[in-house]
């Protein structure tokens, strides 16, 4: 096989150098092949107002049954939620009652060392796992790209954590930590490392825990990857090689440029997840030792569903999604031409 | 093409070769010993040092996962619930996403950040209002009371994910059809579907195994053992004071099963749709 | 921004849905829901028993029994099972989201010890106490009704209880000439010594993990010691003379090796685990412990293990402390079925449901009249005919707040079992913690 020339011959396309020469061609062209000289054309056509009015009214049609069905679903339990964290909530006989404005349970939040010591672990966790699963996953999907007729196998088997049930991946790593049996105890013994106890002091406790979220999670981050670099034209690392780029300056110049959209969305939604982080604590060390591994989630869920604090665990999870939002926000400014691209 | 000269085993010696097999083992590791401790006995499970392979082999542990707990019926909840809610999102996602990413309507930018604000919100805050609204609306112990949610908070996601593939096709294609006299609809459907398969099987992906994996929600919203879902149902394993490892990793096997099949049935069509652009040469 | 205005009008929307939902079901009247209570039920009722599965000692399952031997009773009324979780935490959640969320079912649900304060608090338990004359109590341990109640309330009607016991090798004991210790000091230095001569990797094994199971090893400890977590003027007594004594022990026997510093991640499995593996000499465990460690094939160590009360400390009069734990009957204050409800619990508590739990479950009977007799010491199961040698204590759970409590202790001792901080300071910062709590400003 040559590295020009045709593609998707198995599904009786015209060839990309077909389409780019003819311009136009029957309704079927894949057009994985066109690249830059189509993904530059800003041509929208002629006769504007009314083509775009009704382009406009068709990206409506389009996008409301999704928007109407996520707006019915998600917006009540959501200001729901907000209002409860500004409210006195009071319990009686046949469900709970609010009972006026007060930002009481925030209070609480801002005079509790456990928020602030729950916000410092979860931002660290976030940081570390987010940094080294973009790493990770960006190489297993290079990696991925690259093979051949192995490659649905491994696409395969890298999905298998990624869609294990929480509980049980965490329950799964529980049992390789565990401090009298586990593998991993027992490895690091043999190593001589002594009694190594890993859950039962801070930062090992936290380095499992981040091993145990790169194992499930990066295999999410190489799939979202491959997707991107399916998507990016040949021509461009045609390019890169006639002007003799080595591999490490095509990646760094030419590739991931090209993946920053799909980056931005893994961050995006990695950062996102990371913010959450539930069934590892929880399950790994409840928390502890002492209070280290007490992510936002897990304080919120003591104080809701432990405590019955509905208003403070209301405000403990609205303003976990305020500081979420705020990153996310922050982070679309700075990557705004990548994300946006196209979309304005 | 040149190194195929190479003669043999050492050609197979490469950077691409040697990650793949590192990814391979780092990732089965740890399901490898997920896997015989779902073969072994309660003895042996917690045994120290830890025994490669199971001593006894047993299928109790299966038997007690099936047997003592109605792990097929919640089997069956997951796969029904999980695929149509999947299905749905990926139809609604695709025509949301490419709407989003294309066609000029006014008030996308917002649209997106709130579609972004849903998916921040942690699930313990909206478990209880959602419950509130279910109530109130008769679908507590049904199956639409957990496809709706989860096809609601599940969304956001797809629709950021086809967004932001379909931005990187080439707007050309769509104009030639849209030249040969094609309508959007057709447009849409002819050109733009079969270039989003790597987008739609990220989506798909992502929905599938987060609705399969759900707990909170598939707890407190349907209550009736008829109508729970795998993960509750393994939560059902574990009494007070014990944790039967080997129990739940046998229906941790028995609940990968259907995902690992999946993604081999969608693996060809994935891959020929990806293949296209890929090819290396 | 036109997204800013469209929210504001939704949530002035969702506002007004919000107390729509919420006082459409929020009328009932404490008074009216006991006079239902107290009618027995007319024609065919079916109420619906939320209960995770009380296990019997074939490994079989005692509800399905109990629920017959009520029908022969009461033929009128019908109960079906909701499968609970058997998980404190699973359960809480599922059921507070129910009942805090205004539903009607289940009628009636299975409990921990540790929730009726708190659940009556929060409205999601009906008080039961004037539904029953007085000496419907007495037979009960008195442990179990001061954690059933709360400001002269009872919460809940009993079902069966646990209880904590120390657990030993007895082969190991005998080949070291080791007589069964009567107090902690001697449990330490023959541990040590079976340990040194290598019989053993583990000394005493217990629960030291974040979690509740840790609130009570430090209430049977500071019992041992002649203190508790609040005294009996509701003042915060962590950090007193006792309470010294009692983790700087704990967390000496860390420090000597006696227990693996592993210990600060055990539950209850993992002590278990280290036990039936024969890799400790001691143990501290529930009632479940004794089946565990004697059965087949899953345990190394069957037919070579003791059980006895707790030891004490040398010095103090006081021994066989054992925290107070188990399940019991609420009723739903939603259900429609009120009289069936409390007809059931009811039963439930009866003698006749305790002898069938006392001949067949592998848990403990709650009524102390049904251990006192005849049919318990047939029984053989020494975790049965030691409960009454007991003397059980109930952690301060008389405080809508106890989750919170609870969540000072066991954080601050793990971190003074784990070293990362001094037994004074975490005690007195459990102080501080439980003090907060107490007010209802911890999180």
């Amino acid at each position: 096989m040559s590295t020009t020339g045709t593609t998707g011959t198995t599904t009786g396309e015209p060839s990309g150098a077909a389409a780019r020469t003819a311009g136009k061609t029957t309704g079927k062209t894949t057009g994985k092949t066109t690249g830059r000289t189509a993904r530059r054309g800003t041509a929208r056509g002629t006769g504007r107002g009314t083509t775009e009015r009704r382009l406009a009214r068709a990206g409506w049609l389009y996008a409301s049954p999704a928007l109407t069905l996520i707006a019915a679903v998600t917006l009540f339990p959501i200001l729901f939620s907000v209002v409860l964290s500004f409210s006195e909530v009071r319990l009686s006989y046949g469900g709970f009652r609010i009972e006026g404005f007060t930002t009481d349970n925030y209070a609480a939040l801002a005079h509790s060392s456990a928020w602030f010591e729950s916000l410092v672990f979860t931002l660290g966790f976030t940081l570390v796992t987010v940094v080294l699963e973009l790493a990770l996953g960006t190489a297993a999907a290079l990696v991925l790209e690259r093979l051949g007729a192995a490659r649905g196998w491994i696409l395969a088997v890298l999905l298998l954590p990624w869609a294990m049930i929480n509980v049980v991946a965490a329950q799964l790593w529980g049992y390789l930590y565990n401090g009298t049996y586990g593998v991993v105890t027992w490895a690091i013994e043999a190593l001589g490392g002594g009694e190594p106890a890993i859950l039962g002091r801070p930062v090992p406790a936290m380095a499992a825990m981040a091993v145990a979220d790169i194992w499930k999670t990066t295999p999410f981050v190489a799939i979202i990857v491959l997707a991107g670099l399916m998507q990016i034209p040949r021509d461009v690392y045609e390019a890169a090689e006639i002007d003799g780029s080595g591999p490490w300056t095509t990646f760094w110049r030419v590739t991931l440029p090209q993946l920053r959209p799909i980056l931005a969305i893994a961050v995006l939604f990695r950062t996102l997840q990371a913010f959450g982080v539930f069934d590892l604590p929880f399950v790994l060390t409840q928390g502890g030792p002492g209070t280290a591994t007490q992510s936002l989630a897990i304080l919120g869920y003591k104080t809701l569903f432990q405590n019955l604090s509905i208003g403070p665990g209301a405000a403990v999870a609205t303003s976990t999604a305020a500081l979420v939002m705020g990153c996310c926000l922050l982070f679309l400014r700075a990557f705004r031409a990548q994300v946006d691209e196209g979309g304005r | 093409m040149r190194n195929q000269t190479t003669r043999g085993w050492r050609r197979y010696i490469n950077v691409v070769n040697i990650g793949a097999l590192i990814i391979v083992v780092l990732t089965t590791a740890p399901l490898y010993w997920m896997a015989t401790a779902s073969f072994k006995g309660t003895g042996e499970i917690s045994a120290s040092p830890p025994t490669l392979l199971p001593g006894h082999p047993t299928t109790g542990n299966y038997a007690d996962a099936f047997g003592g707990n109605s792990l097929g019926r919640y089997l069956f909840n997951s796969a029904l619930v999980s695929v149509v809610s999947t299905v749905v999102v990926l139809a609604l996602a695709f025509f949301a996403g490419y709407a989003l990413a294309r066609l000029p309507m006014r008030g996308r930018g917002p649209i997106m950040i709130a579609l972004l604000m849903i998916s921040v919100f942690p699930a313990i805050a909206v478990v209880t209002p959602l419950y509130l609204l279910e109530r109130s609306a008769g679908m507590l112990n049904s199956y639409q009371g957990l496809i709706i949610p989860y096809i609601a908070f599940n969304l956001p996601f797809s629709i950021w994910i086809l967004r932001n593939y379909l931005l990187g096709v080439p707007r050309a294609l769509e104009e030639a059809a849209t030249v040969d006299g094609a309508g959007p609809l057709r447009t849409v459907l002819s050109v733009i579907l079969p270039l989003a398969r790597p987008g739609l099987f990220t989506a798909g992906v992502f929905t599938f195994t987060a609705t399969w994996a759900e707990f909170l929600m598939a707890l407190t919203l349907n209550s009736e053992d008829s109508f729970r879902t795998v993960p509750v149902g393994m939560a059902l394993f574990s009494s007070q004071y014990t944790v039967p490892y080997g129990t739940i990793f046998a229906g941790a096997m028995v609940a990968t099963v259907p995902i690992a099949i999946l993604v081999l049935v969608f693996r060809r069509s994935v891959i020929s749709g990806m293949t296209s652009g890929a090819v290396k040469g | 921004m036109a997204l800013s205005r469209r929210t504001l009008l939704a949530s002035a929307g969702s506002i007004a849905m919000t107390a729509g939902l919420t006082t459409a079901c929020g009328t009932n009247d404490l008074d009216d829901l006991l006079v239902e209570a107290e009618r027995p039920p007319e024609g065919p009722v079916t109420v619906r028993w939320w209960a995770g599965k009380i296990p019997a000692r074939d490994g079989g399952d005692m509800r399905p029994a109990i629920i017959r031997a009520f029908r022969r009773k009461n033929p009128t009324i019908r109960v079906e099972i909701v499968k609970g979780l058997s998980t404190t935490d699973g359960n809480r959640v599922a059921l507070t989201t129910q009942i805090g969320g205004g539903s009607t079912t289940p009628d009636v649900y299975l409990g921990d010890t540790t929730w009726p304060a708190q659940f009556g608090a929060n409205y999601l338990a009906l008080p039961v106490d004037s539904l029953v004359p007085e000496s419907f109590w007495d037979p009960y341990p008195q442990a179990l009704m001061q954690a059933s109640s709360l400001k002269g309330k009872v919460y809940a009607f009993p079902c069966y209880t646990d209880a904590a016991y120390l657990f030993y090798r007895k082969d190991l004991l005998a080949k070291h000439g080791i007589p069964v210790p009567r107090t902690w000091e001697e449990l330490e230095r023959g541990a040590r010594r079976i340990q040194r001569a290598g019989d053993a990797d583990y000394g005493f094994v217990w629960q030291g993990s974040v979690s509740e199971s840790l609130t009570c090893v430090v209430t049977e400890f500071l019992a041992d010691a002649g203190g508790s977590v609040l005294d009996r003027s509701g003042r915060v007594a962590v950090a007193d003379e006792p309470a010294q004594r009692a983790v700087s022990y704990l967390r000496g026997l860390v420090d000597a090796g006696v227990t693996p510093s592993a210990v600060t991640t055990f539950a209850e499995q993992d002590a278990m685990d280290a036990f039936a593996g024969g890799r400790a000499v001691f143990l501290r465990n529930w009632a479940y412990a004794w089946g565990m460690s004697e059965a087949d094939g899953a345990s190394k160590v069957a037919g070579k293990v003791g059980v006895v009360p707790r030891p004490g400390f040398e010095g103090r009069p006081d021994s066989g402390y054992a925290c107070l734990g188990g399940w019991s009957n609420f009723i739903n204050p939603n259900s429609e079925n009120l009289g069936a409800a409390v007809a059931f619990a009811r039963f439930c508590a009866g003698e006749e449901a305790q002898m069938m739990l006392l001949r067949e479950a592998g848990v403990l009977p709650a009524m102390d009249t049904v251990l006192d007799g005849p049919a318990a010491a047939r029984t053989g199961d020494p975790t049965i005919t030691t409960t009454r040698r007991l003397k059980l204590v109930a952690r301060p759970v008389q405080t809508p707040y106890y989750p919170q409590v609870s969540k000072a202790v066991y954080t601050q001792v793990n971190s003074a079992i784990g070293g990362s901080e001094p037994v004074g300071g975490a005690l007195r910062a459990a102080r501080s913690d439980i003090t907060a709590a107490l007010e209802g400003k911890a999180l």
